[in-house]
């Protein structure tokens, strides 16, 4: 299940060596020092994140029912980057390139909302 | 589809396809059939003495009968099919008068003057997939061709069973609002006079689109309040919630009854505990809550179920909603009776047997309305005459899985 899920997460980002132009791209592993973000009771739990270029964010899904991380295109994101369903204990992490603020929801249940501002 | 049980309404295609015009606009206008005679004799009948005449055939595409607060339209979702139907009924004759077809769980609307209807639909280029399509179809009452076609833009539509408020039209049918749930919670505003998408406008996490004047609406929100839209006319939207009117373990069902004639929202929830709020003034005052099963019935399993579990009536203040003995998490299982309450008092008027499982209610808005009771498993309309509590006409073969009843109060 676990390996299902991390390619899932790769099939989104480009493959290969990460292109220098993508403002943000999704890593298999969390490097330390990155953030963190807590995913709870239908709420990202810090719903805003600050990092600075070159940072990682990681979510962690900490209840049963699945949540994942989805931004819209926005602050140079061109496309959607629609994260794979997180089930409990589940993580996903983003490493973002280029300053700006990205705001991200999760997909079934858009009233979750978040955003991470890299600087 | 077989049609050996019931062979009134092939009967029907057939001789509108056999008569003359003249002869089959005679049948039109002959009103219900008597008891004894379907609509098949009689019109066998016609057909018979205008051949005996020596009259030859006509045919013609043919107009519906003008419109009246009976006229009803069934939509059928067909079981998420990506090809639907609707079904337009004329109840005083218990007949089929027109059909429209349309794509993926549509949304229908009926114009509150009867003037036209209308649907926001969704096609795909290869029947259900490749290039999706949304768009707003609004149709002629009487010769069912479309007046326009208006596409939106980016595939905004909430796709979902069919639930009647998440789409409006505004008091004056100028304005067409559609609720979109993905990305983020919103409701488009098309312009149905210049036929053109005008905008977005992005609303809290809210849901249901309740009109109340043809600039403002309402929504219910999770957070349990409701909120008031009011649309500016640069496109500057403001946006205002009410006090919390329900607990959180108070589930409000997805078919609440809404008169926008006079701004009443009727709300019941699994329980069969009925919330109003009167929102004609542009400000929601909550009335106060009804309790339509008693301790005792509630401890014996009487609760609300079924699709379009409540209907209510604005001239006679009265609600009709459908309640069977059921196991709890049971709530869209079909219902065998309508309770009929008045919404003032809270009292119990009548308990009304169907004798049959039925799933969505509805009620003219005329002085002496009809009850209709529509069955998905039997895919058909029951009329019921809500005073005696009797049946007077059923409509059946109303395609694969008929859910959604819309009249107009006229
Ligand atoms: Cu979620």
């Amino acid at each position: 299940m676990r390996s299902l899920i991390l390619a899932a997460a790769l099939a989104v980002a480009p493959v290969g060596a990460a292109l220098a132009a993508d403002p943000i791209e999704v890593v298999s592993e969390a490097p330390s020092g990155g953030a963190e973000v807590k995913i709870a009771k239908m709420k990202f739990q810090t719903p805003e994140v600050k990092v600075k270029a070159g940072e990682t964010v990681t979510w962690t899904n900490t209840e049963a029912l699945p949540h994942n991380v989805h931004f819209k295109p926005g602050a140079g994101l061109e496309k959607d980057l629609e994260g794979p369903m997180l089930r409990a204990n589940q993580t996903f992490t983003v490493k973002f390139n280029t300053a700006g603020t990205y705001n991200y929801i999760c997909t079934p249940h858009p009233f979750m909302t978040g955003k991470v501002v890299v600087e | 589809m077989t049609h050996a049980h019931t062979p009134a309404r092939p009967m029907l295609r057939m001789s509108a396809a056999l008569l003359g015009s003249a002869a089959f606009a005679a049948l039109l206008a002959a009103g219900p059939a008597a008891a004894a005679e379907t609509h098949g004799q009689a019109g066998a009948k016609a057909a018979a003495a205008h051949l005996a005449a020596g009259k030859e055939d006509d045919p013609v595409v043919l107009e519906a009968p003008a419109i009246n607060p009976r006229r009803v339209y069934v939509n059928d979702p067909a079981h998420f099919a990506s090809l639907t139907q609707q079904y337009v009924i004329d109840g005083d004759t218990a007949r089929v008068v027109g059909m429209t077809d349309s794509g993926f769980l549509p949304n229908p609307v009926v114009a509150s003057d009867g003037s036209f209807f209308g649907q926001v639909s969704t096609t795909f280029e290869r029947i259900s997939r490749g290039k999706r399509t949304d768009y707003i179809e609004i149709f002629d009452p009487k010769t069912y061709k479309p007046t326009a076609d208006i596409e939106l833009p980016n595939a905004p539509r909430f796709l979902v069973g069919t639930y009647p408020w998440m789409t409006a039209l505004t008091p004056n049918n100028k304005t067409l609002l559609f609720y979109q749930f993905s990305p983020s919670p919103a409701v488009g505003v098309v312009d149905l006079a210049s036929k053109k998408f005008s905008r977005t406008i992005s609303v809290p996490d809210c849901y249901h689109v309740f009109p109340v004047t043809d600039q403002t609406f309402f929504m219910h929100c999770r957070d349990g309040s409701l909120l008031k839209v009011a649309m500016g006319a640069d496109g500057k939207d403001e946006t205002a919630k009410t006090e919390v009117f329900r607990k959180e373990n108070e589930y409000l069902i997805n078919h609440p009854a809404y008169s926008p004639k006079n701004g009443r929202l009727v709300w019941p929830t699994y329980t069969g505990k009925i919330f109003q709020a009167d929102l004609s003034s542009g400000e929601a005052k909550f009335l106060p809550a009804i309790e339509a099963f008693t301790d005792e019935e509630k401890k014996a399993g009487w609760a609300p179920g079924g699709w379009q579990q409540v209907a209510y009536h604005r001239g006679s203040d009265r609600i009709f909603l459908l309640g069977d003995q059921r196991a709890q998490w049971k709530h869209k299982a079909p219902s065998r009776f309508v309770f009929v309450i008045d919404a003032k008092t809270g009292k119990r008027v009548k308990k009304i047997e169907f004798g049959r499982d039925i799933d969505s209610v509805g009620v003219s808005q005329d002085a002496k309305p009809q009850l209709y009771a529509l069955s998905t498993g039997e895919k058909t309309l029951f009329i019921y005459d809500p005073e005696t509590g009797k049946e007077t006409a059923a409509v059946n073969q109303l395609g694969h899985g008929p859910q959604v009843i819309t009249t107009a109060d006229m």
